[in-house]
């Protein structure tokens, strides 16, 4: 089999999906300018020695759909030559096409693939357009269909989770978070995009501005405990999960490019990490949000590692509630999980959120000195995902 | 005068004034709202720049915009308000057509305002105060000829929404074409009642209503009654609001209520009961206390919790000052009136007693009588005026005169003099005099007491009003419902049963009517002027059909009212149908088959059946889902446009206004419209059956096209109804009322969207219907509210 190594990782920043910078921007152009970018960060690279763009998109519909992936292809490479392909698993979107990707320059049947995700929430409502449950199964598994707020509830449920606790855990989000913005840890995941934006100004006249975007928008510096305290269940009656203790919608992209061992050798490329395993799993749909604790032991097994192996996690904060149940059963230790903040301060833009969460992790691996790290996160309708990376040199 | 109100200014934003800024906004009005500028203090520094200048009419508007009910009809029409203040944009009152005042009561100050809008008004604006105690005469000291022409007392009545009185004051210099104009408009645009008054301290309303919540205060110290108990001999038992006398006093506000008896206490020397208007020492202890009423969340009730933080009401004790559970006292005299359903026949009872309720009736009643029989003609020349502005002003379903005339004419003088009241000379002449008021040829009249003789009274719009018409007018009529002809070939059927509930009698005069109208009339009007159009289908009917067990007859009386529904649509002549108020249920269900609506702006409308356990059975689940599918479009993803419907439905919302009826997709664009003014409701309609026939009415033929979505449909509906059961938002009952009611919306669980008739899906609505009938949980729910009047959750 052939080695696999990403040697390039970037993310946008992330905007808030109903009030930010970058809510109008469609996902393609949004996707299209980052591989572009990526590209150019390669001296005299050909790019039509990319053999595919996998994207990872969770909803792809509307300005998501028509196979967004050929889209940001043509778009960011301006060459009909390289192909692009979406791939949906939700919020491991992102994760599944380096995995994707990984394996098929492993198996020889590609040397350079561009892969990760991209989402844009500001228009697309979540489940899509038109939700349409098979009638049967709503008949006989309606929380099969249940949104991911029902299933948070339920995990506060079964794991006894408290309102405290959760608040707790999203007020730390936010404040490492902000610290980690105040040290501009994240300037190495960002490429800066470049928005330009039409509209109408007070007086009704057409105006055109241009602006870069490149930082994120999500963390909150004046909340607190006491404040998200005070905000209202929004998933059920008397219940705990509210819009402060769950993660952000948002907008954002990330991609890493993927070379054969081969090919870095032929560009003389430094490698930056690669992708040791990979694991997916089903669990209840109704308590999606403890996916990760059976995809983890399955990637682990893989890698041939232990739990103690691992030195920094990147969990996916879908809700408070669920990355808590999470680490407690799966005995993760708290201290090396989400240590510049998770989905509840910086956003989870669904199909992006593997990738750019990737993006973090290695940046921080690498500050940190650390060799060996996982992404690791729950998906809808009853999955978990786990991913370990080995940062190389 | 030919005038056009398209821009009112409204300077003043307080309690009044925003919400007078909302009524105009409501009607379609551009207005401006203006209060004093921002003054910012040291210590507070800005960073807007501009609008920190605007903070004291924002907040106010803002806080209005938010209370609840509603000030405005639709949240969209706010936008129709733009605010300002005094010093920057005091220039832009130069472009309205209409300028009202509604700041402090304070001659000064309102006169130093007048002067500075001297400078930036066009000459040939109206100009108008809402003051309720300053004399309008005062007001334009100093003021152009111009400016008096066209200035003039209008005075709203708190919320003025809601009530229904405008009193318009005209000075010696008011142009009288200026008065009759804003009588009309008022009327016409407004929707309000316009009464002329005299520029007399407190003009009518407030000057008859403070006397006599005044009187109750003094008789609550002589005949040592608690508040609750005047409260409770002050309501609906009298025909007046549940708010009755102290509740009212709570929502006016004390401080306002005391500033208008000063008013009165000072500048009436020569009102024989002037010192009634010296209110008791109780209020000044209250005034002191700031115990203002819900301004300042406390007055004489104050809202608390108990230990286990349910709410209770605690009321004041006047003797000790403080705030009390007290318990109801029952009087016989009440407890025999109860039972007297109208209000007319009710009111003799309560005087015959030898309780202390029926004495304090004999006071209250003698000094009522004595004071507005006192009032004639230092306050209004015509009794018919203080009757309209009691009933539009304070919500009471009778006047002072029509009240006395109930009691007796003979019998209430006699209260007069056994109370040793002064009385007028002219009750004197009253003798043999048995009513203040006759219907005659169908047109009201009232006895001129100058002239001591009935004439008519005056009119400015056309109304119609059945009472009026009952006896000359009177086709048909049964227990429940009348047929009366209102002229030019319309019939109108009129309900008249408790709360207008649909029960048997109703169904039946539907039907009748629509028998006689397609034989001899031109076109049909379905409305009335009860307190509301209707509270839905008579339950108490399908209760014991359930009880009984008789399926069959049940199946045949949900049958029956979708049948009459259907024949509202499918007649052979235009049929209009006018709600106003509650509307709800079967009432909403008539509505919706009409083939053209007339609606009042005050009309609360929705599809609340799931409240008693079941879905609407009378054609309204049918017609929402054709009503969504008439929406549809080629390329429609369709869904979310049922699913609103279902919502609507799901949750038994109630449109707060017409508008937002229009906005539930109760009524609809293009077919059905709004009258402001509920008294003119019948009079419109009629006129649009007489367009729809002009217009050359077919009869519509019966939809065999409504579009279902079947499985699709129900996979969605399924799926949301099990997540809100899991959420705790619905119990199991509703989970299973809610999959009952997407079967109906999506024609059944057909494997693909299909085109059906409407004969399918009402049948289909009434499987669904009975099938909830046979559910115990329903069952509970109907009978929970037949004895409790409210919904039961379980």
């Amino acid at each position: 089999m052939e080695e696999v190594y990403i040697v390039q990782a970037y993310r946008t920043a992330v905007g808030k999906s109903k009030k930010g910078k970058i809510t109008f921007v469609r996902p393609d152009d949004l996707g299209a300018q980052l591989i572009e970018k990526i590209v150019q960060k390669i001296p005299n690279f050909n790019k039509e020695e990319i053999n595919d763009i996998i994207v990872g998109n969770a909803t792809p519909e509307a300005e998501q759909g028509l196979n967004i992936g050929r889209m940001i292809s043509l778009i960011g490479l301006n060459s009909v030559k390289i192909p692009g392909i979406t791939v949906n698993r939700y919020c491991s979107s992102g994760l599944e096409t380096i995995a994707i990707g990984s394996a098929k320059i492993k198996a020889k049947m590609s040397e350079c693939i561009i892969a990760g995700g991209v989402e844009t929430m500001s228009n697309i409502p979540m489940g899509g357009w038109k939700i349409t449950p098979n009638y049967q199964v709503a008949k006989n598994h309606p929380d099969w269909y249940w949104g991911m707020g029902t299933t948070a509830e339920a995990i506060v449920k079964k794991y006894q989770i408290t309102r405290i606790e959760q608040d707790e855990f999203a007020y730390h989000s936010h404040m490492k978070a902000v610290s980690a913005l105040k040290n501009n840890l994240f300037k190495k995941d960002i490429i800066p995009i470049e928005i330009k934006k039409t509209f109408l100004n007070q007086e009704s006249v057409i105006k055109n501005i241009t602006y870069s975007f490149e930082e994120d928008e999500g963390p909150r510096q004046d909340t607190t405990i006491e404040k998200l305290g005070k905000l209202k269940p929004v998933f059920a009656q008397g219940g705990t999960v509210t819009a402060g203790n769950s993660s952000q919608t948002s907008n954002g992209a990330a991609f890493v490019m993927l070379m054969s061992e081969k090919m870095i050798k032929k560009l003389n490329i430094e490698p930056i990490a690669r992708l040791k395993s990979y694991a997916v799993c089903g669990v209840e749909p109704k308590h999606m949000g403890i996916g990760p604790v059976e995809a983890i032991p399955l990637a682990l097994k893989q890698a041939n590692m232990s739990i103690n192996d691992i030195e920094l996690i990147e969990l996916n904060e879908a809700f408070a509630c669920q990355a808590l149940a999470v680490i407690k059963e799966a005995h993760l230790n708290p201290d090396i999980i989400n240590v510049n903040g998770g989905a509840i301060a910086l956003g989870h833009p669904l199909g992006c959120t593997g990738a750019k969460l990737t993006v973090q992790l290695l940046n921080e691996m690498k500050r940190r000195g650390l060799k060996n790290g996982m992404v690791t996160m729950c998906v809808g309708t009853g999955q978990g995902a786990a991913g370990i990376f080995e940062l190389l040199n | 005068m030919r005038k056009k109100i398209n821009n009112v200014a409204v300077i003043g934003s307080g309690i009044m004034g925003s919400r007078i800024a909302c009524h105009f906004a409501n009607i379609g009005v551009k207005v401006l709202l203006l209060d004093i500028p921002y003054e910012e203090k040291d210590s507070i520094k800005n960073n807007n720049g501009q609008s920190v200048r605007n903070k004291i009419v924002n907040t106010s508007l803002n806080d209005t915009l938010k209370a609840k009910p509603s000030a405005i009809y639709s949240k969209l029409f706010a936008s129709r308000i733009k605010t300002g203040n005094l010093s920057d944009d005091i220039s832009k009152i130069s472009e309205v057509d209409w300028i009202i005042e509604v700041i402090i009561e304070n001659l000064e100050i309102k006169k130093n305002l007048f002067q500075n809008i001297e400078k930036y008004r066009t000459p040939g604006t109206i100009i108008s105060s809402n003051t309720s105690g300053i004399p309008i005469n005062k007001l334009i000291e100093g003021r152009t000829d111009d400016f008096c022409q066209f200035f003039c007392g209008t005075h709203f009545f708190n919320p003025p929404r809601y009530l229904k009185l405008l009193e318009i004051i005209p000075s010696k210099k008011t142009d009288p074409e200026l008065v009759s104009f804003l009588m009309s408009y008022g009327e016409k645009f407004l929707g309000k009642t316009t009464v002329l008054c005299k520029d007399t301290p407190a003009f009518i309303a407030n000057r008859i209503g403070i006397a006599g919540i005044a009187t109750l205060f003094k008789l609550s110290y002589e005949l040592d009654m608690t508040i609750t108990d005047i409260d409770a001999l002050t309501g609906p038992i009298i025909g007046r609001p549940k708010s009755a006398t102290f509740r009212t006093s709570d929502l006016v506000g004390l401080d306002t209520l005391n500033s208008v008896a000063e008013g009165v206490y000072n500048n009436c020397p020569n009102d024989e009961h002037k010192d009634i208007f010296k209110l008791p020492p109780f209020i000044k202890k209250m005034l002191e206390n700031k115990w203002l009423g819900d301004k300042t969340k406390q007055g004489f009730y104050k809202k608390d919790r108990d230990s286990k933080g349910n709410r209770k009401i605690l009321s004041l004790d006047l003797n000790s000052y403080e705030y009390k559970v007290q318990k109801k006292t029952k009087f016989e005299t009440i407890e025999k009136a109860k039972k007297i359903n109208k209000l007319k026949n009710r009111l003799p009872e309560l005087i015959k007693g030898q309780d202390k309720a029926a004495q304090f009736y004999k006071k209250m009643f003698a000094f009522m009588f004595a004071y507005v029989a006192n009032r004639i003609p230092e306050i209004t020349n015509d009794i018919y005026k203080i009757d309209d502005a009691m009933c539009a002003g304070f919500g009471w379903e009778m006047g002072p005169f029509a009240l006395w005339e109930s009691i007796g004419i003979e019998q209430g003088i006699q209260l007069i003099e056994s109370e040793n009241l002064n009385q007028p000379a002219w009750t004197k002449i009253l003798n043999n005099t048995k009513s203040f008021y006759k219907i005659e040829n169908g047109e009201k009249t009232y006895l001129n007491i100058n002239k001591n003789s009935q004439c008519k009274i005056p009119t400015l719009n056309k109304f119609i009003i059945l009472d009026n018409l009952r006896t000359k007018s009177l086709i048909w009529k049964n227990q429940g419902l009348s047929l009366i002809d209102i002229g030019d070939g319309v019939l109108n059927i009129e309900f008249h049963t408790k709360l207008n509930s649909l029960g048997k009698d109703v169904i039946e005069g539907v039907q009748k009517g629509i028998e006689i109208g397609e034989k001899e009339f031109k076109g049909i009007v379905i409305g009335n002027q009860g307190e509301h159009f209707s509270a839905g289908a008579d339950i108490s009917m399908i209760f014991t059909l359930i009880v009984e067990q008789e399926w069959e007859k049940l199946n045949l009386a949900i049958k029956t009212f979708q049948n009459t529904s259907m024949l509202i649509r499918y007649s052979n002549i235009p049929v209009v149908v006018a709600p106003h108020g509650l509307t709800l249920g079967g009432g909403c269900e008539f509505t919706l088959h009409a083939d053209s609506v007339q609606c009042a702006a005050e009309t609360y409308m929705g599809l609340v059946e799931l409240g008693v356990g079941l879905i609407p059975g009378g054609g309204g689940t049918k017609e929402m889902a054709l009503r969504a599918s008439d929406l549809y479009y080629q390329g429609d993803v369709e869904l979310p446009r049922l699913k609103e419907y279902f919502l609507n439905i799901g949750q038994a919302k109630v449109a707060t206004s017409a508008h937002e009826a229009f906005d539930l997709g109760y009524l609809q664009k293009g077919k059905d419209n709004i009258t402001i003014n509920t008294n003119k409701l019948i009079e419109d309609a009629k006129q649009k059956v007489l367009l729809l026939d002009n217009l050359g009415y077919t009869k519509p033929i019966k939809r065999n096209d409504i579009k279902v979505l079947g499985q699709e449909g129900m996979g969605m509906f399924l799926v949301g109804a099990d997540t809100f059961r899991e959420g705790g938002y619905i119990t199991e009952h509703e989970q299973l009322m809610c999959e009952k009611l997407a079967y109906v919306l999506c024609g059944g669980n057909l494997s693909s969207s299909t085109k059906v008739s409407e004969q399918y899906l009402l049948d289909i609505e009434r499987e669904a219907f009975l099938s909830l009938c046979g559910e115990s949980k329903t069952l509970e729910r109907i009978k929970h509210m037949l004895e409790k009047g409210k919904p039961l959750r379980n």
